[in-house]
């Protein structure tokens, strides 16, 4: 798997793919960087530098709230939620991308 | 935070476990793949908080210490940034407080001040005045007019203008609830509050309805008074108090931002016309002083209504005014005429007699804060240069031009925030010292309070000064991406400290020159004011005790007035300690005095005399000798030939001793009056009646004992402090009910008289000190820093045989230069200082060489001291230690 030939991210698209993550559930940070990985089918891979930054900049943004808390196994943990604020931010971002990717593909295949 | 990093690597780790890897092995790996973690955790620490509160606590944190690490350059800055602000916003907020703020009434541009301009005093019109005449330019312009023309022109202009009338306060005494006083009473026509707009603290204030005789006797009170007087008294109106004996109803007290025509207007009493004091107690012209169109004793100010300019209300006023004379003067040209005065800024009462003496302070301090902005740039950019080294490796360890900005510019504003807050001190103490000095020993209350625009001005002065220094050398490093710094040596001078070196060669000349013009100043000021107090005033000062008595405001009608003073004169010469008493009209030493202008009747010449009505005792308190003639007996206080006794220097003026038995007139300004002569009996020495400043020509005429008012002069035989209690039992037991007035020994009352040149005196010593100080700093700063860079050098040269005292004088040779340099170039502001306060200060010579020297010695003293403390600990260096650091 660490021999996948990876997509960098496109700028921007971070933010979206975190609170797509976390608004199936509670999920620390490992978490949401295996998920994007697994789901994109090993194509996109968050570089863990960024990971952590957005992650709290979301936090301070008021989107994600995060608490402490026990793991099946292994320390604690922090495990982050979207709040309502993030919910209506997750939809815009979705729609706004849906229409970005969709211009770009009608002028890629024009 | 850190946790969740953890967490994160556990699991990456966990991950590589599983695909076969050494638990180690696993753990390095996760640790490449996650990359550096501080950076991650700064970043998220960014991300977390607001990045420039962090950053801001990083920069104070870091600021405080590199200020501590620098303690006397530190403290150096924030006392240099202390004093600028603090001296300048005392003096420019009394300046503001007395020259320039409008009067706390609604709409004080609508005030008008009444005068009117002609050529000297109007002889065909009036025969008396009460008031003052100053010339201005062609015309003498005076403020007095009599009752009639008040009315004439009150009533004629009521459609333009509401004019109102005052009087000069009078000093009065008063008793409130069995407590004596002295106070201010100032008469006011009825509607003087309703044109002003004041209103009452409570109470009410004074109608025109009070301003008749047949109207009840009332008095409104000032805040001030009310406070001090009436005990703060909440049911003070309606109650009853005695003014110069004769009863009065307290209508109301003023509210308390009203504090008279002016800064410094000392009434606190406020009567109506038609109940003044003046009415009461004096005889003649006084008593119909309000029906008398040739008495003019009425001061006039007026309310303009809405859109009325005063070009439009001149002439109105003129014409009332020329209405209410007799007939017409011969020369029409000269006759007085109305002459309108902005009255926003109310009367000149301090404005006129504080204007050069603030100017100059003014002047001075402004020439304070430049050497302060000039020492804090010196001191700030002596820092920079030591802290190169530092600045050139956050630089080149990637520390962002805007990062480094910032943490300068915080380090500044820190020592703005301090010397800001030690400025409000030392504003606040200069401050009371101004009023103090300002108020002199009459309760003249100007109201002086620190004035908070102000301080901002003046503080934004000096922290852009600062700002601009603490954020020239972060840009000047910033600038050089290279290390060049870091490549020298402790000991070397990079091209950088050399420029930072000579700037500061050249801040320090600057300021030195600067502190010529301040010293001097100091001293010249100092020099006078010792010269004024050690003169000598032709007698002995020591053991001589004054006081006021005034029995005529209390009760006293004419016959009783001589028995009481000659039962006081008595009483007094026998109390145990008082070796001689002498009683007198005028209060000598006063600053003021009766003066008038005599002559040999026949002759044209007329001599200025100050004259003193004084009994027989009293010339022998001053002086042992006659130096010609007699003194006065007792059959001259009652004898029908009237005597005088002149001065020597009046009577060398008049043609020797030969005037001795010749007759002398008083010139009295009334035409056709029988002028009042004098057999001229005795010729007395010269000696300081007024003030210690001159020996007038002199005039003594015996005291009749019908004066309503007397001061006694009293000669002890002990130290004054001890005699007072027996003289006050002497004259309780006279009259218990009569005040003693401003009781003080004569070396207190010369010094009030000093209280002008004492406040410049100390003020401008003060100022001397702060900027002799403040360049010596700015002079040391600079010698222990470049001694500091050439350790080498100085190693060198001591390793190479040099002698410790030919360190000394290399480094002393340099300071001196520089501060023999800032003199040289300060002697020509000097020079056109001197010559402005010359102008302004007719008596003084400022520019006497002793002077000079004086100044210029304490100055080189003091750079000296500033570049001998760096040289003697260069000439301590261990050549090895400074040669091994190279």
């Amino acid at each position: 798997m660490r021999m996948a030939k990876k997509t960098d991210l496109i700028q921007g698209t971070l933010d979206l793919l975190i609170l797509k993550t976390v608004a199936h559930g509670p999920i620390h940070g490992y978490g949401i960087a295996q998920r994007i990985l697994v789901t994109s089918k090993e194509l996109l891979q968050v570089q863990q530098g960024s990971l952590y930054p957005a992650l709290h900049r979301l936090e301070r943004k008021g989107v994600l709230k995060a608490e402490w808390r026990e793991t099946g196994a292994g320390p604690m943990a922090k495990f982050y939620t979207l709040t309502a604020a993030g919910r209506t931010c997750l939809r815009q971002e979705m729609e706004q991308w849906q229409r970005y990717a969709g211009a770009v593909a009608m002028v890629l295949e024009s | 935070m850190h946790n969740e990093v953890a967490h994160h690597l556990h699991h990456l780790a966990a991950e590589y476990e599983r695909q076969g890897y050494s638990r180690e092995e696993a753990l390095r790996l996760a640790n490449r793949e996650f990359g550096g973690i501080t950076q991650v955790q700064e970043r998220c620490r960014d991300e977390r908080r607001w990045v420039w509160t962090t950053g801001l606590r990083q920069d104070i944190v870091f600021g405080w210490r590199m200020m501590r690490r620098t303690p006397v350059i530190t403290a150096a800055a924030v006392i240099s940034l202390a004093l600028g602000i603090g001296a300048n916003t005392a003096i420019v907020s009394l300046m503001d407080r007395v020259l320039w703020r409008d009067l706390p009434l609604p709409n004080p541009r609508q005030l008008t001040l009444v005068h009117w301009k002609g050529h000297g005093y109007p002889q065909e019109l009036a025969d008396g005045a009460s008031g003052s005449m100053s010339p201005a330019g062609a015309w003498d312009v005076a403020d007095f007019f009599s009752y009639p023309a008040f009315a004439q022109m009150r009533k004629s202009v009521s459609a333009l203008a509401s004019v109102a009338a005052f009087t000069y306060p009078d000093q009065v005494s008063v008793s409130f609830a069995g407590r004596p006083t002295v106070a201010r009473e100032r008469a006011v026509s009825g509607n003087f509050f309703s044109s002003l707009e004041v209103r009452p603290q409570f109470g009410r204030l004074l109608s025109d309805h009070d301003d008749t005789y047949a109207a009840p006797a009332v008095a409104v009170v000032s805040h001030r008074f009310w406070t001090r007087a009436l005990s703060s008294d909440p049911n003070a109106a309606g109650r009853s108090i005695a003014i110069n004996n004769e009863t009065y109803l307290i209508a109301g007290v003023l509210e308390p931002a009203f504090y008279g025509l002016a800064p410094g207007d000392a009434a606190e009493i406020y009567t109506p016309l038609h109940h003044a004091s003046f009415l009461h107690a004096r005889s003649g012209e006084m008593q119909n002083a309000l029906e008398n169109n040739r008495y003019w004793g009425m001061q006039l100010v007026a309310r303009r209504a809405t859109g009325i300019t005063e070009s439009r209300l001149e002439p109105a006023m003129d014409a009332a005014f020329r209405a209410t004379w007799e007939k017409p003067p011969t020369n029409l040209a000269a006759a007085p005429r109305i002459s309108l005065d902005a009255g926003r800024r109310g009367l000149g009462i301090l404005r006129d007699d504080l204007r050069e003496p603030l100017l100059v302070l003014g002047g001075l301090v402004t020439l304070l804060l430049v050497i302060a902005c000039v020492n804090i740039a010196n001191l700030l950019l002596a820092r920079a240069n030591a802290r190169q080294k530092e600045l050139a490796m956050r630089i080149s360890l990637g520390c962002g031009r805007a990062r480094l900005m910032r943490q300068l510019f915080t380090e500044s504003a820190l020592l703005a925030i301090l010397g800001g807050i030690a400025g409000i001190g030392i504003a606040w103490v200069v401050a009371t010292l101004l009023g103090q000095f300002v108020a002199g020993h009459e309760t003249i209350a100007i109201g002086f309070a620190l004035d908070w625009r102000m301080m901002a001005m003046i503080s934004s002065v000096a922290a852009a000064a600062l700002l601009a220094f603490g954020l020239f050398p972060a840009w000047q490093a910033s600038r050089r991406l290279d290390a060049g710094p870091l490549k020298h040596g402790a000991g070397s001078i990079g091209a950088l400290s050399r420029r930072g070196w000579n700037s500061g060669r050249w801040f320090v000349t600057f300021q030195m020159a600067l502190s010529v013009i301040l010293v001097m100043t100091a001293v010249i000021f100092t020099r006078n004011l010792a010269g004024i107090q050690s003169s000598d005033p032709g007698f002995d000062r020591r053991n001589l005790i004054l006081f006021g008595t005034r029995p005529g405001t209390s009760g006293y009608d004419k016959p009783r007035l001589a028995q009481f003073y000659f039962r006081l004169d008595q009483r007094l010469r026998a109390t145990p300690g008082v070796s001689a008493v002498g009683l007198a009209s005028v209060r000598p030493m006063d600053m003021g005095g009766w003066w008038e202008a005599v002559q040999i009747p026949g002759q044209a010449k007329r001599y200025d005399a100050s004259v003193n009505a004084v009994t027989p005792a009293y010339l022998p308190l001053y002086t042992s000798r006659m130096i010609a003639g007699r003194n006065f007996d007792r059959a001259d206080l009652t004898a029908p030939a009237r005597v005088a006794i002149i001065s020597e220097d009046l009577a060398r003026r008049m043609g020797g001793n030969g005037v001795l038995g010749q007759r002398l007139e008083i010139v009295d300004g009334r035409p056709g009056a029988k002028r009042p002569e004098y057999d001229i009996v005795g010729i007395a020495p010269a000696i300081a009646v007024t003030s210690i400043k001159e020996r007038p020509s002199a005039l003594w005429l015996p005291f009749t004992g019908d004066a309503p008012e007397a001061t006694v002069v009293l000669r002890t035989s002990q130290p004054p402090q001890a005699v007072l209690p027996a003289i006050r039992q002497a004259v309780s037991d006279v009259d218990r009910n009569l005040p003693m007035v401003d009781t003080i020994t004569m070396e207190e009352q010369i010094s009030n008289g000093l209280q002008r040149e004492r406040m410049f005196a100390t003020l401008c010593s003060g100022f001397g000190i702060l900027a002799l100080a403040l360049s010596v700093v700015g002079l040391y700063g600079v010698i222990s820093y470049s001694t500091s860079r050439r350790r080498g050098e100085i190693g060198l040269r001591l390793a190479l045989g040099a002698q410790p005292r030919n360190v000394v004088s290399l480094i002393l040779r340099e300071g001196l230069g520089m501060a023999v340099l800032g003199i040289l170039l300060g002697v020509p502001f000097l020079w056109l200082g001197g010559k402005y306060l010359q102008k302004e200060l007719t008596n003084m010579k400022p520019l006497d060489p002793l002077s000079l020297i004086l100044a210029l010695g304490i100055l080189l003293l003091a750079a000296l001291f500033a570049a001998g403390l760096p040289a003697l600990r260069a000439s301590t260096l261990d050549p090895a230690e400074t040669l091994r650091q190279e």
